[in-house]
């Protein structure tokens, strides 16, 4: 009897292309089929109709970074330029600009709807023009690079609800996260690092800040090889990462060749392709052992990147830190890096509060933003700055109180993106007087996430998985538009 | 003999007619399936605007009826049976006018040639209706003749009409292993697999279903599923995700598939045990199955639509779970595709909508109301023993043996002899405070006095401090409360004491250092702190209380002690030089503004002069033992007992006993369901929107499925009466698949959560109906139900696959082969803990916290601006490391990472059907995380404890394992990794000891530590095995 001849990658590559894509996730398929390197000849109706999956269209950008202002940025006193607000400071707002909405729990039951002008003033900046908070000088440097959408829309008045909807595309648990949406989408675009990673600090004004939540980043009805890996400072920045105290890498990389030979011949035995995309997984594994170490070790950034990013650079889980981080997780491929930075819910002392959050912000964005561009990367990545709502033109207690603050307000709020596919230097929508509605173009958040896929080359109605019955999509099921006067 | 690869090696992909999945071509003459073809067409191409829902309606057409499609209409009607050229469906369809063109031509699906082609064929013939299967009651097919077992008959018949054969059968250790698996989601012991293969006996596999349907650990496999399906966690979920209580439910839950509770009773306990006839505890307890939804108590949230969404969770929670209809889709519009309008959903949502829940609640760890004190439902008849084991431990405490006192006296003698040595303090410059919820009462005077005018509520205090210039490396920190003019009774604080002396309680300190100033405490690099030390302390506010996070313990000074009172503590390591910046975060005692009010922070270098030591016990200690009086003996004693590291895990496992006795014998706190004195009316919403009410509904059911029983009350029994009528089409089919997906990975509908028009048809419709209306028939009995399931030779095939299987059934919706599928988190983790025998058996019990990766939830949480509890994580010690996984605590906001790498779900929402991925983060896990190395290096031990050559323990390892032998090649394989690491380890004997360090298992000293590594190296490979986590 002569043995089959029957050459296990056959059986593996046959065996994944027919099966469905959730049997195994996108870090081990990197390893084994290309990622989206090229344009596709023709479209693919959905990510099942073929793997790897590949952008509908040409991509403006290859990968997003998303820095997440947790617990509701205020627009009106960072990105706002309404001299009215000086002129009825003190004064009630007037009910015709107030209008019936609703307003949260915290301020419902207040008799005067004070108007609180910004904490302190503010310039238009470079070429553009574009109006930035003197809280925010580093960011005034690079206002240029900025393209604002100052009419931002959310639905919701209240962090969870809040929060959940700007990262998933619905206010209620359940559904994937933006960066969960991508990694579907496109896959990964290394074989060494996650898809999605990320990475959470806590804001210097507000500690704790609102709580934030893992479905964040998470995959919801999408396979969980979508999730972002959550990536923390110390000896396990990925979870489970550093061998066992005692174990070398040689003895690791024995101990996985002998693992290899048993999990592949015992696959070949029971012709279990599984167990062989399982060998994958480990090595990629390993070698992630030596690539995520390489990259959270900042030893081969010069002084001179290490003082841009400001002091804070050097405390590990600062948002300075992670800043660098991100950049160099980008230049490694990883599709979508997404920092949340919490602290930003200035219910009071705001005067106290706002200026800390803001130099917690202020210079390692900036920073990073000239970095991306000096190495070319804002060329083919998308920057988004972003937070689940704006604040209260009025003011949440008495004006004069230092505990005074803003509540939260969803009726308009101002974001930036910055970096490929999107305009340098530009201001989108125009809001009233009291910055405190919509006046012209508004965003809704949905038109924001079909802007954020068009820019990645994909189309928010055909990215999508079916799930309890519907073509589930991140924009949701109202009409979303893709924000057009905003793209490059 | 030729290899079925070679054979089947170059066969190219083999279409199967009728597969499941896609809708199938038909072709002229063969007569076209509605159900299976026609209506996934229409579904999805016509019902968005011409299906359920109303007010998405165009043209006033609907083509989900034969009525309304058939019926005359201006133009014709949509479909004239037999007759295509004068329909008007067809017309549209094949219209090339972009104007008449259906689907419209911007639509996002069009309709290819084959379909238009399908649809036509189908008029041709007659349009035959049929309403959707899943909405008919079940009929009661007959077996088909040719196999004895009827599931096999329905199978095979299936697999001849695809020119298929059933695979051979699994050999009989690997049947065995499947089902042990299937049944307790545990591998069998090499005990078992010895006795079955030795079982020859006819009716031996019977027995061993039997057996395993008795095991306690049945009720734990069963319950998994429902866990997620119920969505049970430990947490709140919304916002700041608090700790709740509701592990009750989840005894009740174990116990009732233990005790083989009828399903139709399971379902009528958990959805209205409190309105029962027959009610009692324990059904009121059962009613847990809908409080386990997300609740909040964010104070800016709005209370109606809090309510809101609680409901309407339930109501599709009730839908996914138990009727396998996707009820969510009709909360904002009518259905889409499935017959159920707004109106009928909130009909159904009304049920839900009448408890006297608040819209708020779950703060501080307390229940949020309804809830009741109840026993556990698990009898595991442990007391005696506990009570037993309480008595051995509690002895052994109170007399510990002389060696590990004279060890304690002589440590303790060393530390008081070098305290103080070289202590310098020096204060510290405050540069800047932070607290999250106030913007005043809190200044810095001199700029070394931190002053409190008020109490804060008990929020963090953080202080960010510089530290002058010192030559001696700094080893800790002294926080001073001085008593204060400006605070009531001039005292320490604002609260608490004496009615003439007002105090403070230091519930928890964390500090930082670094090379720049921070206003926050880095939670990433939280100093360790060695020792806490106090210059006096009320005997219920002991110094080290506030080293641990929970407010439930922390420091308060002797109110008898006059002058300032200061707490230090000793950092684990001296900070390192260029260290300028030092930021502390103070958390007080809550409720009763148990703040200080005056407080200064000094940097210490040399030894703290602070003993933790009582008074008493320092004076005991400086005399002879002899000569001490009995009274001073006995403090010492009690000291040593209470406080010696040494007799720590000897505390934790008395701690344990203890708790576990009171798990067994007393009374908690668990969420059940009751109504409200006066239920709200339930509104039909607006685009489901809280705020835009309009007509009211009462509680009801749809049109579409079977009316209620007679006499059914309009609550929660009524809906429970009328899910569990026999004739209901929906409740017995979803549980019987349910139930086979649990044996099969994929349910006969892969939909699980969805029997609707867009859910998938079941792959044996026959077979399904057949199971359904037998385990009705048999009083929903589920044990009967999987055991006749896994007597089938249906689940007993091999589940080897060549590649033209893979190719021509990737997902093996046929069954031509046995069930293959990675096991879940819970019991990848499990597997692991009982090959090593670590595995604790404990049955139910609250949720516990083994091994994480430092505190992951504090960097996401509230810690510090919320008394709601499970904002920090603390480790469990003893035997809580090693439960099963069911019991592990599930925070839902970050649940817990070993388990939710492999695919567990948060929890936040039903699920029915969890995906399966294969990553890179799940070999980290198996490989690196503590509880895998612990587990590896536990399962070496048991083997070295066991008699035999190399050869023998490679042998009982495998088996433990895999349940099998390794074959020649595998036992070469094994035996030079074990020789190639007993040669490192020889190399390297502190490593080997580090290595075996890992974990707190306690170590079987008499083992060889290089063996010992060496072994659990090969322990660890065999656990990392692709075939140690797949059942197959």
């Amino acid at each position: 009897m002569t043995p089959p001849q029957v050459p296990g990658e056959r059986l593996t590559r046959r065996a994944f292309l027919g099966r469905t894509f959730g049997h195994l996730g996108p870090l081990a398929l990197g390893t084994l089929l290309p990622g989206c390197a090229g344009m596709p000849a023709t479209p693919q109706a959905g990510p099942a109709a073929a793997w790897p999956p590949r952008p509908h269209f040409a991509p403006s950008a290859q990968r997003v970074l998303c820095l997440f202002q947790s617990g509701g940025l205020s627009h009106v006193d960072l990105f706002e330029d309404k001299p009215a607000l000086r002129t009825y400071a003190g004064q009630d707002l007037p009910p015709s600009v107030k209008g019936t909405q609703r307003v949260t729990g915290m301020t419902s039951h207040q008799d005067h709807f004070l108007v609180a002008p910004p904490i302190v003033g503010g310039r238009r900046c470079g070429r553009s023009g574009l109006w930035l908070s003197d809280l925010l000088p580093h960011l005034q440097t690079v206002a240029d690079e900025l393209c604002m959408v100052k009419t931002v829309v959310t639905d919701a008045i209240n962090h969870d609800p809040a929060i959940t909807f700007l990262n998933t595309g619905n206010q209620q648990p359940g559904y994937a996260s933006m960066g969960a949406w991508a990694s579907y989408g496109l896959g990964s675009a290394n074989d060494d690092l996650p898809t999605f990673v990320a990475m959470v600090s806590q804001g210097s004004g507000k500690n704790p800040g609102q709580p934030i939540f893992s479905r964040l980043w998470g995959s919801g009805f999408l396979p969980s090889s979508h999730q972002g890996v959550a990536m923390r400072p110390g000896g396990n920045p990925v979870p489970f990462l550093a061998d066992p105290d005692g174990i070398t890498r040689v003895q690791r990389r024995d101990l996985l060749d002998d693992l290899a030979a048993l999990n592949e011949r015992r696959a070949q035995a029971l012709g279990d392709p599984d167990s062989l995309a399982r060998v994958q997984a480990y090595e990629m594994a390993f070698r992630m052992q030596a690539s995520v170490p390489e990259l959270t070790d900042l030893a081969d950034e010069t002084a001179a990147t290490r003082t841009a990013y400001g002091p804070a650079v050097d405390t590990p889980g600062s948002y300075a830190a992670n800043c660098l981080l991100a950049r160099r997780l980008l230049e490694r491929g990883v599709r979508f890096v997404q920092l949340f930075h919490r602290g930003w819910d200035q219910h009071v002392a705001i005067q106290r509060q706002l200026p800390r959050q803001c130099r917690d912000v202020d210079q390692p964005t900036a920073a990073l933003l000239h970095d991306l561009r000096r190495r070319g990367l804002l060329d083919d990545t998308l920057v988004l700055f972003v937070t689940e709502f704006g604040r209260t033109v009025y003011s949440q207690g008495k004006l004069d109180d230092p505990g005074a603050g803003r509540d939260h307000h969803g009726r308009c709020f101002t974001v930036w993106l910055a970096g490929a596919g999107v305009r340098r230097g530009h201001a989108h929508g125009s809001t009233d007087d009291f910055c405190y509605n919509v006046a012209a173009d508004a965003v809704p958040v949905r038109d924001l996430h079909a802007t954020l896929l068009h820019c990645l080359g994909l189309d928010h109605a055909r990215l999508t998985f079916p799930f309890r019955g519907l073509d589930t999509r991140l924009t949701g099921v109202e009409p979303a538009r893709v924000v057009t006067p905003i793209l490059a | 003999m030729v290899h079925p690869l070679v054979l089947f090696g170059g066969a190219c992909l083999w279409l199967v007619p009728g597969s499941v999945g896609r809708a199938p071509i038909a072709t002229q003459g063969d007569p076209v399936d509605y159900s299976r073809t026609i209506r996934p067409i229409l579904a999805a191409h016509c019902l968005p605007c011409h299906g359920p829902d109303e007010q998405a309606r165009k043209a006033g057409l609907r083509l989900d009826r034969a009525d309304a499609a058939f019926a005359p209409r201006r133009g014709g009607a949509a479909i004239v049976p037999g007759d295509p050229a004068a329909s008007e469906l067809w017309r549209r369809i094949t219209s090339t006018d972009a104007d008449e063109r259906m689907p419209p031509p911007d639509a996002h699906h069009q309709l290819d040639l084959a379909e238009r082609a399908t649809l036509r064929t189908w008029i041709e013939q007659g349009a035959p209706w049929r309403d959707h299967w899943a909405f008919v009651p079940p009929a009661s097919p007959t077996p088909p003749p040719g196999a004895a077992h009827p599931i096999d008959a329905f199978v095979q018949q299936r697999l001849a009409a695809a020119g298929l054969r059933p695979a051979p059968p699994a050999d009989r250790a690997t049947w065995q292993r499947r089902a042990t698996f299937d049944l307790t989601g545990l591998p069998p012991t090499p005990e078992e697999v010895r006795a079955f293969l030795a079982d020859e006996s006819p009716d031996a596999d019977a027995r061993l279903l039997d057996r395993l349907l008795a095991s306690p650990h049945y009720g734990e496999r069963l319950a998994l599923p429902w866990l997620d399906a119920a969505r049970y966690a430990d947490t709140n979920g919304f916002s700041i995700d608090g700790g709740r209580h509701a592990w009750l439910w989840r005894d009740w839950v174990i116990a009732a598939f233990n005790r083989n509770l009828p399903y139709d009773r399971f379902l009528l306990e958990q959805i209205a045990g409190d309105l029962l006839p027959d009610r009692d505890e324990q059904t009121l307890v059962a009613t847990g199955f809908q409080r386990n939804s997300m609740i909040t108590h964010e104070g800016g949230t709005i209370a109606e639509e809090n309510l809101v969404t609680y409901a309407a969770d339930r109501t599709k929670t009730l839908g996914e779970a138990v009727l396998g209809l996707t009820l969510g889709c009709a909360q904002c519009h009518d259905h889409k595709y499935d017959p159920i309008s707004q109106r009928e959903y909130y009909a159904l949502f009304a049920y839900f909508a009448g408890t006297s829940e608040p819209a708020h609640g779950g703060d501080g760890g307390v229940n949020a109301a309804p809830a009741t004190e109840a026993r556990s439902a698990l009898q595991t008849g442990e007391e005696d023993q506990l009570r037993a084991r309480i008595e051995t431990l509690e002895a052994a405490l109170a007399d510990p043996p002389a060696a590990t006192v004279a060890a304690w006296e002589d440590e303790q003698r060393r530390a008081l002899a070098t305290r103080g040595q070289d202590l310098a303090l020096h204060p510290l410059e405050v540069l800047e405070l932070s607290t999250p919820n106030a913007g005043s009462g809190f200044v810095v005077a001199e700029r070394r006095f931190v002053v409190l005018e008020r109490s804060l509520g008990a929020a963090a205090l953080d202080v960010s401090m510089r530290l002058p210039q010192l030559s001696a490396p700094v080893t800790g920190l002294r926080v001073v409360m001085h008593a204060d003019p400006g605070a009531p009774t001039a005292g320490w604080g604002f609260g608490g004491g004496r009615d003439d002396k007002r105090t403070f309680v230091l519930t928890h300190l964390s500090v930082s250092a670094g090379a720049v100033p921070s206003t926050q405490v880095n939670l990433h690099r939280l100093l360790g702190l060695r020792e806490a030390t106090a210059n006096c302390w009320d005997a219920a506010g002991r110094p080290e209380g506030c080293l641990t996070t929970p407010a439930s313990d922390g420091w308060t000074p002797d109110l008898d002690h006059d002058g300032p009172v200061h707490l230090t503590v000793t950092f684990a390591d001296p900070l390192p030089p260029g260290t300028s910046h030092l930021t502390a975060q103070l958390h007080f005692g809550r409720g009763k503004n148990l703040m200080a009010r005056r407080m200064e922070f000094f940097a210490m270098t040399g030894r703290d002069d602070g003993s933790a030591l009582p008074a008493a016990v320092i004076a005991a200690l400086a005399e002879p033992a002899e000569a001490r009086s009995t009274a001073a003996a006995a403090a010492v004693r009690a000291h040593c007992r209470d406080h010696a590291p040494a007799l720590a895990s000897q505390r934790t496992d008395l701690a344990n006993a203890r708790e576990r006795l009171a798990v067994r014998t007393r009374a908690f706190s668990t969420l059940v369901m009751d109504t409200a004195a006066t239920p709200r009316t339930t509104h039909v919403l607006h685009r489901g929107n809280y705020a835009e009410p309009r007509e009211a509904v009462t509680p009801g059911t749809p049109a579409a499925l079977p009316p209620l029983p007679a006499g059914a009350t309009a609550d929660r029994l009524g809906l429970a009466k009328w899910l569990t009528m026999p004739t209901h089409p929906l409740t017995a089919r979803v549980a019987v698949n349910r139930f086979w997906q649990m044996l099969f990975g994929t349910g006969l509908v892969r939909t699980a959560a969805d029997f609707g028009t867009q859910g998938e048809m079941p792959s044996h419709p026959e077979l399904l109906d057949w199971l359904a209306v037998r385990f009705v028939a048999s009083g929903y009995d589920v044990k009967a139900l999987l055991r006749l399931i896994m007597l089938s030779a249906t689940y007993r095939q091999s589940s080897v696959a060549t590649a033209a299987d893979l190719a021509r059934d990737p997902d093996n919706r046929l069954l031509a082969r046995g069930p293959r599928f990675r096991l879940p988190a819970e019991f990848v983790r499990d597997a692991a803990l009982a090959s090593s025998g670590l595995l604790v058996r404990q049955l139910g019990g609250p949720s516990v916290n083994p091994y994480t990766p430092g505190d992951p939830w504090r960097e996401i949480s509230h810690f510090g601006s919320s008394p709601a509890t499970a904002q920090t994580f603390v480790q469990d010690h003893g035997e809580k490391l090693w439960r099963r996984s069911l019991y592990t605590y599930w925070k839902r906001t970050l649940p817990p990472p070993n388990l939710a790498i492999f695919d567990a779900p948060n929890r936040e929402v039903c699920v029915v059907d969890r995906a399966t991925t294969n990553t890179p983060l799940q070999a980290l896990v198996r490989l690196n995380d503590v509880q895998f190395v612990e587990a590896a290096r536990a399962l070496a031990q048991r083997v070295l404890q066991s008699a035999g050559t190399d050869a023998d323990r490679l042998d009982a390892a495998c088996l433990t394992v895999l349940s099998r032998l390794p074959d020649d090649v595998e036992r070469t394989v094994l035996a030079r990794a074990l020789g190639r690491e007993r040669a490192r380890f020889a190399a390297a004997p502190a490593a080997a000891a580090r290595f075996l360090a890992i974990g707190e298992a306690p170590r079987d000293p008499a083992l060889p530590a290089i063996e010992h590594a060496a072994w659990a190296q090969v322990a660890s490979l065999l656990l990392n095995l692709s075939e140690a986590i797949v059942r197959h």
